[in-house]
């Protein structure tokens, strides 16, 4: 009978374990890095959300009575991870460390759970070696644990190691098909170039979803894919369904907002990014949002915003982050040319993401350094990605370099893929190809 | 008006002495580098009502504001602007916090209150503003007052309501008298601590000087038992969690003995009543026996149960289904009292359709100590009993009854164990326990039969009688104390 009790005990334990980490609204969402990168799968911005802030609410109350239940501690702490992720506020990462460690400091060994969100938190502090390391730990822990390879296929895509992300995805694909394997898997398919193949995942994502802000964010991913392809009516169309899935998911904001500024309704679109910036202050939104006030002609409010963003990033380190993409890309756009170079160099010794090379290839050319530039602007490339952004980089270096030929390649590329991608790249695309005489 | 000036007064300047304070080292938002806090609270008087709201942005929600309060953009913000920018918050807030005095919009008075910076984190510094609000009213008269604060809804934050009566009464105000953040300088900061978001509040007002007291926290109980009883739960919790060494197990079972024995003497659970039913009901030692072995049964199994429930899902409130236990081992205990009742208003009906004609009183008495006396030495029972299954069944009932709310402490050492993935060992933990109630119960079922068997052998009368009374007293006692158990389990469950 004890015996068959205990059976019992352990069986409920394993469920309690499971549902406790992965039913905290999928523990790991989508994305767990990038909380900053703008055209990622980060699902972030929405208010604090019901859902979320009850099962944060009841952990709190079961840890005030059970302080020693490590495996609520740590999807605590994961909790408080996405927290973080869902208003922008990384003062929520020290707490989710601090019940993370709390967790692990209970339990030191066989605590998967814990090292998977540490993981996560390294992640979101953008310390993707760390976090690579603990997703390694956590998978000694518990070789079958899906969102440990989520944590995993998250930080070695940042790394740059493209093969080693897509085997961690398909590994987590295999444990636990589902919204958060989906879309990592969306997102890989896209850093290769593949839109249609990914917004094909999105879909199965969608249908998957059930949770207002899980639409949201499906609806959201698939309107940024329409837009990367330059289909402007079709994202707009996925923005507006997000919308009336869960009006407070923040990022259908921006996308609304690049498309009126498609559009040209400008002013729909700054007032569109007034309000998610005052809501949602992230370094990677104040900077778009600046970039559109520069285009439109308001040079004095994009200095503000950029003053703001450099407020956010200090912020984002003193909680214990590290971004030195960001802080080059500010530094570009505030004109900071070598410290720019600096940053993105330091970013460079730390990941071979497309991202940092094409930032760090952007800033050589931008002091003058278009030799140099040249071969990190292809590695951005080396994939695939078909990004606008990065094709219209490469084009200006070759422009610079006298490669008239590849310059018109690469620069109409960029402009056949999204005629619309950047309110200031776009139309220098368009004077550079004038230029050439194209 | 005057009085409202003076109030002013004393309002800005405790803000002016808040903003003086000598600042603290420089640290992050506690709630967040884009939080947007406030708290709002209400002072009524008889003839008027104050509004102290305070806004607290954080660091970014400051930075956003500077052009605001920069209105000239020379990178200072001069005694004129800071003034300038409190009106206009001050302003915004009196038409976000609507006070509706039975449905009627009460229109404040705006004066600004203060306004300040304090360094914060990564070299930048957070904001405070201050507002206070008034209006004439009549709270002369029962009232009813609907609070709702829409300033900056959307915004991530501590959002805090209180609200006092000065010369008026609040009928138990659902938000309390004073603020828990100390007027938002100091935010409770743990890792198991969300954000205050009290948004609305709607209060009660009668004329009168009534403490005006919100729901008061109380956190520990007074008496020196109780709190010996708390502090070895927190002991017992503690080992559950440490290292586990044979010692440490005996230490731990014996711990959980003594307290399961100390639980059922703290008065509130109802199960000493269990011992007065032994005495006045059946009597056997036997008896208090099987009661003990029946309430450990069922609160050992109460618990395993409820606790693997509880760990398996999250949705379910642990309070809740306390309650409806409670509810449930009342009316159990009430049934089990009025089936005594029946069955000695019966007994005793026909004891006196046999023995007594109607008009000798004497009689009566005379019988009825006789058969007392008589089966005492005969049997060693007291009383003669109606058929022995049902008896046995009123015994399990209350046994049932006495173990089925599961003693918090025991649940809490359960899923401790649980979650320490320890469960063999909770579940030791928690038989201990119960046996140590059950020893308790049986203790004080055998004392009470002891002292009633010598009362009943007792050579004076009125003791003697006494104790022949006892099974309509104790049945009657033990269908009220159910009654009550039930009543008061419901008004927990149903508040």
């Amino acid at each position: 009978m004890r015996h068959r009790i205990l059976i019992v005990g352990l069986a409920v334990i394993l469920v309690a374990g499971v549902s406790a980490v992965f039913g905290l609204r999928h523990g790991t969402s989508p994305n767990a890095s990038a909380a900053q990168a703008p055209g990622t799968r980060a699902r972030a911005g929405q208010a604090p959300d019901g859902q979320l802030s009850e099962g944060i609410a009841r952990a709190q109350q079961h840890l005030r009575a059970v302080p020693g239940d490590y495996v609520t501690w740590a999807a605590l702490g994961s909790a408080y991870i996405e927290r973080a992720r869902v208003t922008a506020d990384p003062a929520y990462y020290p707490k989710a460390g601090g019940a993370l460690r709390h967790s692990l400091k209970l339990r030191p060994t066989g605590n998967p759970a814990a090292l998977t969100g540490l993981g996560a938190l390294a992640n979101a502090r953008h310390k993707f070696a760390t976090a690579r390391h603990l997703a390694h730990r956590a998978l000694r822990a518990d070789p079958y644990s899906a969102d440990a390879y989520g944590v995993l296929a998250d930080a070695l895509t940042q790394l740059g190691n493209a093969p080693a992300a897509t085997e961690a995805v398909q590994h987590m694909l295999d444990l636990r098909p589902g919204l958060a394997a989906y879309a990592r898997a969306s997102y890989d398919l896209e850093q290769h170039g593949r839109l249609g193949a990914a917004a094909a995942l999105m879909r199965r994502a969608l249908g998957d979803a059930v949770d207002p802000a899980d639409i949201a964010f499906c609806r959201y991913q698939l309107g940024e894919l329409a837009w990367r392809a330059g289909r402007l009516d079709a994202a707009a169309t996925q923005y507006a369904a997000g919308q009336a899935a869960d009006p407070g998911y923040l990022p259908l904001l921006a996308g609304q907002g690049r498309v009126a500024a498609a559009r040209g309704q400008t002013r729909t679109a700054l007032a569109g990014y007034a309000e998610l910036t005052a809501r949602y202050p992230s370094p990677g939104y104040l900077m778009e949002y600046a970039n559109l006030l520069r285009a439109t002609g308001h040079p004095a409010r994009a200095g503000q915003q950029l003053a703001l963003a450099a407020a956010a990033l200090r912020l984002f380190r003193a909680n214990g982050g590290t971004d030195d993409l960001g802080a080059a890309q500010l530094a570009l756009a505030q004109g900071d040319v070598r410290p720019a170079v600096r940053a993105a160099e330091r970013e460079w010794s730390r990941r071979h993401f497309a991202d940092v090379a094409d930032t760090l290839g952007w800033a050589l050319h931008r002091s003058g350094a278009n030799g140099k530039a040249i071969s990190y602007a292809r590695k951005a490339d080396a994939l695939g990605a078909r990004n606008p952004g990065y094709l219209f980089h490469l084009g200006m270096i070759e422009l610079s370099l006298g490669r008239s030929s590849d310059a018109r390649h690469h620069l109409r590329a960029a402009l056949a893929l999204n005629r619309h991608f950047s309110p200031l790249d776009a139309p220098a695309a368009v004077a550079a190809l004038d230029r050439l005489g194209a | 008006m005057r009085r409202l000036a003076c109030a002013g007064l004393a309002v800005l300047a405790a803000i002016v002495m808040v903003l003086a304070l000598p600042a603290r080292p420089a640290r992050a938002h506690p709630l967040g580098n884009f939080s947007v806090n406030q708290a709002v609270r209400l002072d009524l008087y008889p003839d008027r009502i104050a509004v102290t709201a305070i806004v607290d942005l954080a660091e970014l929600p400051t930075l956003q504001a500077r052009s605001a309060v920069d209105t000239d953009g020379d990178g200072r913000v001069s005694a004129a602007e800071s003034v300038a920018y409190n009106t206009q918050v001050c302003r915004a807030m009196a038409r976000a916090v609507a006070l509706r005095v039975d449905g009627h919009r009460v229109q404040w008075s705006v004066r600004p209150a203060g306004f300040g910076y304090r360094p914060g984190s990564a070299g930048l510094r957070t904001s405070q503003a201050s507002c206070a609000l008034g209006a004439a009213a009549h709270l002369t008269s029962p009232a009813r007052l609907d609070l709702v604060d829409s300033y900056q809804a959307d915004r991530v934050g501590w959002r805090e309501i209180t609200a006092a009566g000065h010369g008026v009464h609040l009928v138990h105000p659902p938000v309390p008298a004073r603020s828990v953040s100390h007027s938002l300088r100091s935010y409770p900061a743990d890792l198991l601590g969300s954000p205050l978001d009290q948004r609305s509040a709607r209060l009660r007002a009668e004329p009168g000087n009534g403490p005006g007291a919100g729901a008061a926290i109380q956190l520990n109980r007074g008496d020196p038992v109780s709190r010996w009883v708390a502090a070895a739960d927190r002991k017992l919790e503690g080992l559950v969690g440490g290292r586990l060494t044979p010692l440490v197990g005996v230490l731990g079972v014996v711990l959980a003995l003594m307290l399961g024995a100390a639980h059922a003497a703290l008065p509130g659970h109802g199960k000493t009543v269990m011992a007065a039913y032994i005495a006045g009901r059946s009597g056997r030692p036997r008896d208090a026996f099987t009661v003990g072995a029946i309430v450990t049964l069922t609160h050992t199994g109460g618990v395993l149960v409820l606790g693997l429930l509880l760990t398996a899902t999250t949705s379910l409130a642990g309070e809740v289904v306390l309650g409806w236990l409670g509810i449930a081992s009342g009316v159990l205990v009430a049934a089990v009292g009025a089936a005594m009742l029946a069955g000695v208003l019966r007994r005793r009906a026909r004891v006196h359709g046999y023995y007594r004609p109607p008009a000798h009183d004497h009689d009566h008495d005379h019988d009825h100590r006789h058969s007392h006396g008589h089966s005492h030495h005969h049997h060693g029972h007291p009383h003669p009993h109606p058929s022995g299954r049902p008896r046995r069944l009123s015994l399990a009932g209350m046994g049932i009854a006495g173990g089925l709310v599961p003693s918090p402490s025991a649940l809490i050492v359960l899923l401790g164990a649980i979650g320490l993935g320890r469960t063999a060992f909770g579940v030791l933990l928690v038989v201990a326990y119960g046996a140590g109630m059950a020893a308790t119960l049986t203790a004080a079922g055998l004392l009470l039969v002891r002292v009633r068997d010598r009362w009943a052998s007792h050579p004076r009368r009125a003791l003697a009688r006494l104790a022949a009374l006892a099974p309509a007293g104790t049945a009657a006692l033990v269908l009220c104390v159910g009654l009550g158990l039930a009543g008061r389990a419901a008004l927990g469950v149903l508040h």
